[in-house]
């Protein structure tokens, strides 16, 4: 059983980010292929901001799924049309939109929701945190 | 092919997830998946003929309910006792559900996804 993990809850106002990263280091602990791709959607791709700072004595949410994607080798898609509307933008797009500066922290791509389509056809279920 | 539903249930004014909603509702059609809409609490003021926001208020979501049909998607589901009983100032496409349809209208598909 393959899953997707679909992010839609904003890291600031709810939980989602946090149990959905904390349901990928157990779902890969316990069945290491068992996460295809995580897509965010909606708040939840504020989560790709490389400017944010939380303070230093709470998590770094985004780091932290920086380095559960590098050690469990999972992709992480942020919509590109909710995620340029929300400021964060890669190079590409920055110079695009002909901007002096980009947002997009790495480990994160930009993908359109087609990719969340592809993901949705090639594993058996999506499960959506909001 | 996964059939899905997409529930929406939020205000279309008080945040972007109806538009948000809408758009992965129209991408899936784009890409040719079978998909149905439903609509309860706060979202059903998306259905009032009677409205004209401006940018300030947001974007007029209610004009892209006559396109759905172009993006063949054909079912807009609410429940029947939930909307104006002669249909007043509801959008004419709609398919209104008693409560039982309603219920077992969410298994009815391989996955739902709310907004």
């Amino acid at each position: 059983m393959q899953y997707t993990l679909l992010i839609t809850g904003s890291p600031y106002q709810s939980k989602a980010c946090h149990s959905a990263l904390r349901f990928l280091n157990a779902a890969m602990k316990a069945y290491p292929d068992s996460i295809k791709g995580v897509f965010f959607y909606q708040d939840a791709v504020l989560i790709g901001n490389t400017l944010a700072q939380p303070p230093r004595d709470e998590i770094n949410l985004t780091q932290a799924w920086q380095a559960a994607a590098e050690q469990h080798k999972v992709p992480l898609y942020l919509c590109i049309a909710a995620a340029v509307r929300r400021g964060i933008v890669n190079k590409t797009e920055s110079q695009r939109y002909e901007l002096d500066q980009h947002s997009l922290a790495d480990g994160f791509q930009l993908e359109g929701l087609g990719t969340l389509v592809d993901l949705m056809n090639s594993t058996h279920k999506i499960i959506q945190f909001r | 092919m996964k059939h899905t539903l997409i529930h929406l249930d939020s205000s279309p004014y008080s945040s972007l997830a109806v538009k948000e909603g809408l758009d992965l509702a129209l991408v899936l059609a784009t890409f040719e998946q079978p998909v149905d809409l439903c609509l309860s609490g706060a979202a059903l003021s998306l259905l009032s003929t009677q409205q004209q926001p401006d940018s300030m208020q947001g974007k007029n979501l209610h004009k892209l309910l006559d396109g759905l049909e172009f993006y063949d998607i054909d079912n807009l589901f609410v429940e029947s006792d939930k909307i104006a009983p002669n249909g007043e100032n509801v959008w004419p496409g709609v398919t209104p559900l008693d409560t039982e349809q309603w219920q077992t209208l969410f298994s009815q598909y391989q996955q739902v996804f709310r907004f």
